[in-house]
């Protein structure tokens, strides 16, 4: 019979949190002897925003996407390097859109039945509820979702980790 | 990355005393100088000015989004300034800018970078809140704006 826990996604922004939540999720794949997918969604739908605005112009919006698609890639190498490093096999996508209908949409699309993600930023205004894009991602995924906090313990448990 | 983490009180300037929109962003800049904020304002207003040439951030309803990519700076740096008269930013709709949101980040925090200025993107399409926040006094009361 297989464990409760199959296909594990870990989402990377860019945050010291998300490398936290990717470096928890080797070792619970290695644990649970689950797959495990990194996923880096490039935000173009702020960046669209962001021209419908006039606050960009578009040679920069083609220059931020730019900057942020190498950053993914620089995350997603990043972790594949924090996996192989521990013998574990990881499948990296870059996706780019609106983060939370990405994330859902992946979730779905691959079938996952564990989202982690980074600690989320301390709440300090209305609109922080309505529009931290993970907090709605954590909320529509069809998964369970875990959230990973305990820095030092999970540098801890990733070092150990044969 | 929020507004919330970057705006304090020093960062605001409540009232903008410039008329035109080279002095105004000039005033901002020493402002955030003052506050420690910066160091080089002349690369900074430099910076700046180049990305202006290329098309105003007037993005009209009042609203100026100044903004540049510079190594002048470590982090990323938000000012806000009120001018309650308004002046002339070039602005799309040709109406007076009378509140400005200056934003300045570093080469390598595009991500950073975005995440402001989309929370100020979606700031500017709240008429009741831009309303509000022309009406405040002091830089005490613009940050308590963003704290609700």
């Amino acid at each position: 019979m297989a464990g409760p826990i199959e296909k594990m996604m870990v989402y990377l922004d860019g945050t010291e949190e998300s490398i936290v939540a990717a470096e928890y999720a080797v070792c619970l794949a290695k644990g649970c002897g689950a797959s495990l997918t990194a996923l880096y969604v490039v935000n173009t739908r702020a960046l669209n925003d962001l021209v419908r605005s006039r606050i960009f112009i578009e040679s920069e919006e083609r220059e931020y996407k730019s900057d942020l698609e190498e950053d993914a890639q620089r995350y997603l190498n990043h972790v594949q390097d924090l996996a192989r490093k521990k013998g574990l096999a990881i499948q990296t996508i870059k996706s780019s859109g609106a983060i939370n209908t990405e994330i859902k949409h992946k979730v779905e699309e691959l079938d996952i039945d564990l989202l982690l993600i980074g600690e989320l930023s301390r709440i300090q205004s209305r609109r922080d509820e309505f529009y931290n894009e993970v907090e709605r991602a954590m909320r529509s995924v069809s998964c369970s979702v875990m959230i990973v906090k305990n820095e030092d313990r999970v540098w801890s448990l990733y070092e150990s980790l044969v | 990355m929020a507004i919330l983490d970057l705006i304090t009180e020093d960062c605001v300037k409540v009232p903008l005393t410039g008329t035109t929109k080279k002095v105004v962003l000039r005033e901002m800049l020493e402002h955030l100088e003052n506050a420690g904020k910066i160091n080089d304002v002349e690369t900074i207003y430099t910076a700046l000015l180049l990305r202006e040439d290329q098309g105003s951030t007037g993005l009209g309803a009042g609203i100026a989004v100044p903004h540049a990519k510079t190594e002048a700076v470590k982090d990323l740096v938000l000012g806000v300034g009120i001018s309650p008269a308004g002046i002339d930013f070039d602005a799309v709709d040709g109406q007076p800018s009378k509140i400005f949101f200056l934003v300045l980040a570093p080469p390598e925090q595009s991500g950073k970078h975005l995440q402001v200025l989309s929370e100020i993107a979606r700031i500017s399409q709240s008429a009741a809140f831009l309303r509000v926040l022309i009406s405040s006094q002091t830089a005490a009361e613009v940050v308590e704006m963003f704290r609700e």
